[in-house]
């Protein structure tokens, strides 16, 4: 991180000095690019734990963040989880294991589907508002009045939008997961019959802590890397309306990204410590 | 008339002095936007900075409030270099000084009550509701716009807007305003407004001010002393009459 | 203001329940996983195996016990398995409770199986070691119990026929003229004829409690199990030998004092040589029967305890009231 912070610091000389051995510029805007999000990453670890802590606004944060998204999250978890249950239904008749179908959908539910598409859902929603959001207050010089009324915008804004989509992502993913379940459950009850009982205890059966935990911890990765790409490409976009929609367009495509790339992660972290 | 290129920051501890400009620089990688400026803006003056569009008038009163760095030069604002200065003492300083923005900068996803309370909840954290309410209705009532408290920005015509955020850059009754193009983007009758009512505060709250503007109208109403920005430094310094009256070119063309 | 509070509400139901359905599920997984609750660790021991993992089932009868919890190479034979296992189950499983080593489901998953042995053991402790060969200690109590049984009877015709030499020996009633003897050795018969009567007792209980457990019944399972019991024999049976020794010794030392004796009063030596003799033998016989004192005194002290032992009360009691009834008759 400190050599991104000296490159994005030097990157005029360097510039100059590679222009004449062809280093494309793009790849030097790339690095300028890692390098100054890196330093709000770090300004953001600063700042959230230096008092003042501006909580009335990350409780609205939340409110806004959160539950908000409540309905979007909850419907798709409901469909997932009835869509991926017919899905799976005639495969396992095939192979003669149909009863093993809680125990399919409630590992594809909790591992994988449940957090990955909430994060999905959450970088569209919450992401590209947070880009736009952030993007219009810069532009319209928001964010300087409130540097100049002695509030600490960077405070204000980013760490209360961050710490809220840090925290909220797993509660969203976790009513996710139950409301997905419910929706498998249901799938299963289109067929077949299946007290609801029967179901959960087949899924809690299933489950160990080395399904959930990971699943759990890694949503809050998530959470935070849709916050923070979100806050940094809004804080730091450039003037105009087009700057503003450049914003909100590339924080959802880097934090979508950057999902699957932090699931990758942890797939490694977890297989590696033999949680799976 | 009065070139100011035999200029002394000698004196920067005169008692009326409130704003020392002294060899401001800034530039942005290669571009030089303010070269060797040089101002100072005297108790209960209100100082009108003149320039073409892009020529640099945000980034000086930018660097006055902090909000910029510059690259070289002094400001003292009230006594003390700014360079020098803490976080919380600019804070502190901040809370003496009102800034309007070009684009008035309210908060739009706030009420105007929330608006104008904003910059009490850090500097005024100790005073009760009631209280806040009542200089939140009295400076709203001093723009004219009461009635709007418990509007949104977005409900507001561009005139009432310009009126609601000069009523939250007055709300902790600033010794200094920064006013950056008041009047720009607003129609003629209604700028006259904003003109008239910069004019009203003034007189009301007795601050000392640095008006940015290429409204000449406005620029007559409100200003006790003119100041010409051109190519990065102050070129001219005097009177509206003064400069009305100058033979330099580049002065002239603004009085067209 | 109210819209506000209306909106913290919202949001505090929202994360309460987020955060209830984790904990709940986390509570139920952990059920499942004996990750939270009460369980205890149970130890077992194998040679090989066969790729069974931590965070393998445990099942006991079928049904699912625990998981096992680690794995460590004790030596180049032994593999010793941690098992983690639900305390509800604690009752079910045995000392003498066996752990195999099985396959789980299709995909070749390892499970360790605890089956019930017949023969009823004492619960197991926590802690506590798992055979893995089916009844091996009951073997080896057996063992030991037929072993103690075999010798006691030994011990007793040994005893048995000392008392009746030295009743029968009217020579050496005549030459011992030292007071302390006869009545020392008064003592000594009282307590061999005591620890005849009780080593019979032993060899019938003995004898009853092998016949039980071969009957598979009751409590006669945990008693071979039962330590303490299985050493207060082991003792008995030690201290019952030393005396019976002893007095073999006792009866030889007779034989020759009242031979040498007999021998000198017929060569003409006369009683002050056989008395002079008679002084230094006399320590000795009394040296060997403070010894056997001490052994019967011990060995009626072990079956005191033995009959006192709420695991073996029962059959010295049953013992007892058969003694009665043969008095009777
Ligand atoms: N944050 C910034 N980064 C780079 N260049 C800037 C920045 N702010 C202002 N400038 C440049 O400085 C010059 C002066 O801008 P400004 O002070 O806003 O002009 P105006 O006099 O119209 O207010 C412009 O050319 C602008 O491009
Ligand atoms: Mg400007």
């Amino acid at each position: 991180m400190i050599i991104f912070m000296q490159l994005r610091v030097n990157v005029t000389e360097f510039c100059i000095d590679f222009n004449c051995m062809k280093i494309p510029s793009s790849l030097l805007g790339f690095f300028n690019e890692i390098g100054a999000a890196s330093r709000f990453v770090s300004r953001y670890f600063q700042e959230v734990v230096q008092p003042r802590y501006e909580v009335k606004q990350f409780i609205k944060q939340c409110f806004l963040i959160g539950y908000r998204s409540l309905p979007l999250i909850g419907i798709t978890g409901f469909i997932m989880g009835l869509v991926l249950t017919m899905q799976l239904r005639p495969t396992l008749i095939a192979y003669g294991v149909v009863s093993k179908l809680p125990v399919m959908v409630s590992l594809a539910i909790v591992r994988e589907i449940g957090p990955v598409i909430s994060a999905l859902i959450f970088a569209g929603k919450i992401s590209s508002s947070m880009g736009a959001e952030l993007g219009s207050m810069k532009v319209t010089e928001q964010i300087d009045a409130m540097e100049v009324s002695g509030t600490n915008p960077f405070k204000y804004l980013v760490v209360t939008r961050v710490l809220a989509a840090t925290l909220m992502l797993p509660v969203l993913s976790v009513l996710s997961d139950a409301i997905g379940l419910y929706g498998s459950y249901l799938g299963v009850n289109i067929r077949d019959h299946t007290s609801l009982s029967l179901y959960f205890f087949e899924v809690f059966n299933t489950l160990k802590f080395g399904d959930v935990l990971p699943a759990i911890i890694k949503t809050f990765f998530f959470g935070f890397a849709i916050g923070i790409i979100g806050c940094y490409k809004g804080y730091n976009s450039s003037k105009g309306t087009e700057g503003v929609g450049r914003a909100a367009n590339s924080a959802v495509v880097i934090s979508s990204l950057m999902v699957f790339i932090i699931d990758l992660i942890t797939v490694q972290i977890t297989d590696v410590l033999g949680l799976n | 008339m009065a070139v100011t290129d035999t200029y002394s920051p000698d004196d920067s501890t005169a008692e009326n002095v409130v704003i020392r400009i002294a060899h401001l620089r800034k530039q942005f990688g290669t571009r030089v936007v303010l070269n060797d400026f040089n101002v100072d803006l005297h108790k209960g003056e209100s100082l009108v900075v003149l320039g073409r569009s892009g020529s640099g008038k945000s980034v000086l009163i930018k660097c006055i409030i902090g909000l910029l760095k510059p690259d070289g030069g002094d400001i003292f604002v009230l006594g003390k270099n700014i360079a020098d200065m803490e976080h919380a003492e600019m804070d502190q300083l901040r809370s003496r000084i009102g800034f309007l923005f070009q684009s008035n900068a309210l908060y739009d996803s706030m009420t105007i009550r929330e608006n104008l309370e904003f910059p009490m909840r850090h500097h005024l954290r100790n005073l009760s509701n009631s209280e806040v309410n009542d200089m939140v209705m009295k400076t709203l009532a001093d723009v004219g716009l009461a009635h709007t408290v418990d509007m949104m920005p977005s409900e507001l015509s561009g005139g009432m807007q310009k009126r609601v955020a000069l009523a939250r850059s007055l709300i902790l009754h600033p010794e200094i305003m920064l006013y950056d193009e008041p009047t720009t983007g607003l129609d003629p009758v209604t700028g006259r407004e904003i003109s008239t009512l910069i004019t009203e505060v003034q007189k009301k709250y007795s601050t000392s001010s640095i008006i940015i503007s290429h409204d000449m109208h406005c620029v007559k109403m409100t200003g006790d002393k003119i100041a010409v920005l051109i190519e990065g430094k102050c070129y001219a310094l005097g009177t509206y009459e003064e400069l009305e009256r100058s033979t330099d070119h580049n002065v002239k063309q603004f009085f067209e | 203001m109210a819209k506000e509070t209306l909106n913290n509400i919202k949001l505090g139901i929202f994360i309460s329940s987020g955060l209830l359905i984790l904990i709940v599920s986390l509570y139920l997984v952990g059920r499942n996983q004996n990750f939270f609750g009460s369980n205890f660790y149970v130890r077992c021991r194998f040679s090989n195996i066969n790729g069974l993992i931590a965070g393998n089932n445990v099942r006991f009868s079928g049904i699912q016990a625990g998981t096992v919890n680690q794995i460590q190479v004790i030596d180049d034979t032994t593999i010793e398995v941690t098992l983690l296992i639900d305390k509800k189950m604690k009752p079910y499983i045995h000392q003498n409770t066996y752990a195999t080593i099985g396959n789980d489901g299709l995909m070749g998953n390892k499970v360790i199986n605890l089956t019930p042995n017949m023969v009823p053991a004492p619960e197991i402790v926590d802690g506590g070691l798992l055979y893995n060969k089916k009844k091996p200690y009951t073997d080896e109590m057996m063992e030991t119990l037929s072993n103690t049984n075999n010798n006691v009877e030994v011990l007793s015709r040994k005893l048995i026929s000392t008392v009746e030499q030295i009743n029968n020996s009217h020579a050496l009633w005549s030459i011992l003229n030292d007071t302390t003897i006869p009545k020392n050795l008064n003592v000594s018969l009282s307590n061999i004829k005591e620890a005849t009567v009780r080593i019979n007792d032993m060899s019938a209980v003995i004898t009853d409690i092998a016949k039980d457990i071969r009957d598979g019944k009751g409590a006669a399972g945990s008693l071979v199990a039962d330590e303490k019991v299985a050493n207060d024999m082991k003792q008995a049976v030690a201290h019952i030998n030393n005396a019976a020794q002893e007095s073999e010794v006792m009866v030889a030392r007779i034989d020759s004092i009242v031979k040498q004796v007999q021998q000198d009063i017929n060569n003409g030596h006369g009683t002050a040589h056989a008395l002079l003799k008679d002084t230094m033998l006399v320590s000795r016989l009394n040296n060997s029967m403070s010894n056997i004192e001490k052994g019967t005194a011990a060995f009626n002290k072990d079956m005191e305890a033995l009959q006192h032992n709420f695991l073996t009360r029962g059959y010295f009691k049953k013992e007892a009231k058969k003694n009665k009834k043969a008095m009777k008759e």
